[in-house]
Order: C-alpha cells, then structure tokens, then sequence
C-alpha cells in the first residue's frame, strides 16, 4: 500500500486539516461555526416547514436536510475546486506531490465539514423528530450501507472536481457556467420534492443523475429503514468511476500544463 | 564524486505559445470559433541532451531570457517537455523565492507541508521543527501567515526548509540574490559547510564568483540552446563574451 508506505496518507491528513481549519478558524467562533451551521439550517427548516407552513408530510425537515448535506458536499466539492490547480499551485510546484492528493486532500477536508453536517442531522432526527424514536436498533444494520454510498458521492465529486478544474485551464468562465448548471442539476434533484413525485414526473433523471440515486440511496438507509436501490448504487458508481477516470485523463494531459498555463 | 546518473536528459525542448488575444474562455472559444487565436511560439528550450552524476554541482548561466528557469522548472517537473525524455533519480526540490511556500499559511503550516511533501513523516519534521525556525530567524512570527512577511523572511524560511529538509536533487534559482547581506553570508556558509555533500545542486546564478567557487561544471545557455556544457572555467568566458 503506497499511502501507507510512504508519508503520503500522513501528508493527505495534514493538507485536509490544514484546509479544513483555514475554511472554519479564519473567524471568531473558529470550530464551533462548523457546528452552529447545520444547527442554524435546521433550525430554519424546523421552523419554516413545521411551524409557519405546517405542512402534513412526516419528517419532512430530517428529509430536506438529508438531501442538503448531500448536495452542499457536492456542490462545494465542484464549485469550491474549480480553481483548484490555480490555488493550489504551490503544492505541484514540487516533482514530489502528485497532483491527484491535491484533490483527495480537499475532499477530505469538506468530507469533515460532511462528518459535522451528519451528526447534527441524527442528532436532531433521533432526539427531536417524531419519526426517528420509531426506529429500531436492529435498523442499524442497514447503516453499514452508508459506506458505498458515501464512497459513491465522494468519487462522484472528485470526477467532477477533476473534470472542472482541468477544463479552467483553457476556459476560465468554466466556473460560472457550472453555478449555471449546477442550478439546473438542483431542480433534477429530488432534494425538495418527495422522492414519489420525483420518480412519477422525472423517472428518467433517477436514472441520469447520479445525484438523484445517491440522495435517494441515503434517505432509503436513514429515514426509511430500509437497503439501498442496489440498481441505482450500482448504476451512480458506474457513472462515477467513468467520470473519475475521464477526470484523471484530462488532469494528466491538460493537467500537466497548469503550471504554465495558470 | 560518484558515477551514477542523477539527471538524464534527451533531446527535451520547450515551446510557449503566447496568445495575442484572450480566447481563455468558452465564450471566447464559441465567438471566435472561424478566427482561432493568433499565437506565437516562443522556442524557450531547443534539443538540449545532457546527464549530471549523482554529487556534482552543475552551474547554469546565461543572459536574462536564455531558458534557465524555464530548464529548472522542466527538470524539477513543473513544466512538461515537448520532445525527448527526462530521468530523475531522488527526490527534487525548486527554490527560489516564493515558490512552493502559500502566502495564505503560517510559516508553521508551511514548514510541516514543504517537509511532508519532501517526503519526511510529521515525526521527523517535529524534531527538526525548532531548527528551521531558528535558522530562518522567525521566532516570533511562527504562527503568522507569510502573507505578512517581508520577501526577505520568505526567502529566509524556504532556503531554511530547503537546508534542513532538502531534497536529493536541489534546484538553486538566483538564491544569492535574495536576502540581506547577513543572509546571503549564511546561504554561502551553507554551500561551504557538508551540506551540499552528497546531494546534486543544480544552481542557477548571474554571479560568476559563486558558479567559479562552487559549481563542478556549468552549461552556457543562449537563447534557448545549450551552446556549451564542460568546464567551469570555459562556460563563464562564453558567457562573458556574450556579455560584451
């Protein structure tokens, strides 16, 4: 095992702590702010869906949440790193450092905030919502499924990162265009909607989107009790390590000339 | 000095293409799709063939804009080459000023990442930790962001790192131009005391006294080309020559 073997999984280590401090200790409440975060979001939801609109669906803030955490990871693990190869310049500047750890680092990095945001949500599903004291312990089980789900959002992302990134090599206004899509892949996400009518009036984008599957997957293992769609994990993870290999491709060939392109 | 091969390279060259306009966005690709970008081609680096051995110290002189620092950064891996193939044997470090050092980390940060990435474990830079920061005269400012720093101190703490976490294969650019005087006196102790035994320095230097002092054998670029590789003492006449 080459991470091992080497310093190189020490190294990941060190540049995701030191990203995720410089993310969160650059203000006054440092670590608690990734604390008080989800905190204030679930609060706002409780509130907002609970108790001015009083709407009748059961858990329906523990849903949005699940659905947010996901698609926040994702969207900060692509929008966060387009300039990733410009940012990070220092790091590659060395023959040593592939760049490839530059981008599981920062993964890694959001993958803590990720940790955080989870936390609270079981926090708040388990102590506050009604539909969280009907679960079993025996459901717990189903939790370990969270492992290829989380591994198939986490390569999902770093594709994408790659992808992205590489592009801003020679299309620097690739950063606004994804926000643009990045918007129009929200709407095709059931992150909002019940995932019921999302599948009734968008069938084909369960499919499509791999963000779908994955949010889908994780409220199946979470709110529902029950095993992932072994269909759709299998399908996004598909997707996924296509992209990721796309990704490295592009950063070997469009990579390699960052430094004097950037 | 030892036989083995430190640095081989064969047949590389480099071209830059500068653009006249700015297509470097997709509009601009899109808008501009049936009148593509004018561009130059700048031939930076021209069929160099060369080999350092392991222990020497390889001088690189020539006039501003003959490829030194384009080379360096194309042996050190930063640049890729066009044509031919370079074979590195250890581990490489750049330097010049400001160079793999973030402005946005303290100058804690930066010595656990430029030491980490020169492949010490945490452990190794922990005992070692004091001694950079005490060579590179910071004691105060260890956990300020190097943002904040004079270009001296930058210079200060990277030849520091450099000097007690270096690498195999050291690429020097112009790092007796930095710095104060004191500085420049320590850097110059430094290539006189044993730490340059045993590692390969590529040194990059517009002072002819410091590639006369230290340098094994220096190679003689002029735009872009390798005109002359061998004997000191000849490639520092070249380029004198070059100068007149």
């Amino acid at each position: 095992m080459i991470y091992f073997s080497t310093n190189r999984a020490e190294r990941l280590w060190l540049l995701a702590k030191i990203e995720f401090k410089l993310r969160y200790y650059e203000n006054k409440l440092g670590l608690l702010w990734a604390l008080i975060k989800p905190i204030t979001d679930i609060t706002i939801y409780y509130i907002a869906f609970n108790v001015v609109i009083k709407q009748n669906i059961p858990s329906f803030v523990a849903y949005l949440f699940s659905g947010l955490i996901l698609w926040n990871f994702f969207l900060e693990s692509t929008t966060g790193t387009v300039q990733i190869l410009r940012t990070k310049k220092f790091l590659y500047e060395y023959n040593n450092m592939q760049k490839i750890d530059i981008y599981i680092s920062t993964l890694l990095a959001n993958s803590i905030g990720l940790f955080f945001n989870i936390c609270m949500f079981f926090a708040y599903f388990f102590l506050i919502d009604k539909e969280g004291d009907n679960l079993h312990l025996a459901v717990f089980s189903n939790y370990i499924y969270l492992i290829p789900v989380f591994f198939n959002l986490f390569l999902l992302s770093i594709a994408f990162s790659l992808v992205l990134s590489t592009l801003y090599v020679f299309m620097h206004d690739i950063h606004q265009i994804w926000q643009v899509v990045a918007g129009l892949f929200f709407i095709l996400t059931p992150i909002v909607f019940k995932t019921e009518d999302y599948l009734r009036a968008l069938p084909v984008f369960a499919e499509l989107n791999p963000m779908a599957g994955i949010i889908i997957n994780f409220r199946r293992i979470v709110l529902q009790n029950t095993s992932p769609d072994f269909y759709l994990l299998m399908l996004d993870l598909g997707y996924a390590m296509f992209l990721f290999l796309l990704g490295l491709f592009l950063l070997k060939r469009i990579g390699s000339k960052a430094a004097e392109k950037l | 000095m030892s036989q083995e091969i430190a640095i081989q390279a064969e047949n590389i060259s480099k071209v830059f293409h500068i653009t006249e306009d700015n297509h470097n966005t997709v509009k601009g690709r899109l808008f501009n799709i049936f009148n593509p970008p004018r561009s130059k081609a700048i031939m930076a680096l021209k069929h160099m063939s060369f080999e350092v051995r392991k222990g020497e110290c390889i001088g690189l002189i020539g006039r501003n804009g003959s490829g030194k620092s384009t080379l360096t950064r194309i042996l050190a891996g930063v640049y890729p080459t066009d044509s031919g193939y370079i074979q590195i044997n250890g581990t490489t470090m750049l330097m010049n000023l400001g160079v793999g050092m973030s402005h946005e980390l303290t100058a804690r940060e930066n010595v656990y990442v430029s030491s980490s990435v020169m492949g010490m474990k945490i452990k190794e830079v922990d005992a070692i930790f004091d001694e950079i920061i005490a060579f590179a005269e910071i004691e105060g400012f260890v956990d300020t962001k190097i943002k904040f720093f004079s270009s001296g101190m930058v210079a200060r703490l990277a030849f520091s790192i450099a000097v007690k976490a270096g690498a195999d294969i050291m690429f020097l650019d112009e790092i007796f131009a930095v710095g104060d005087a004191k500085f420049q006196d320590k850097a110059i102790k430094v290539f006189e005391s044993s730490w340059i035994q045993g590692r390969t320095v590529i040194l990059v230097s517009h002072s002819m006294e410091v590639i006369k002092k230290y340098c094994t054998r220096a190679a003689f670029l002029k735009h872009g080309e390798l005109i002359y590789y061998g004997d000191t003492e000849k490639a520092i006449d070249l380029y004198m020559q070059d100068n007149q």
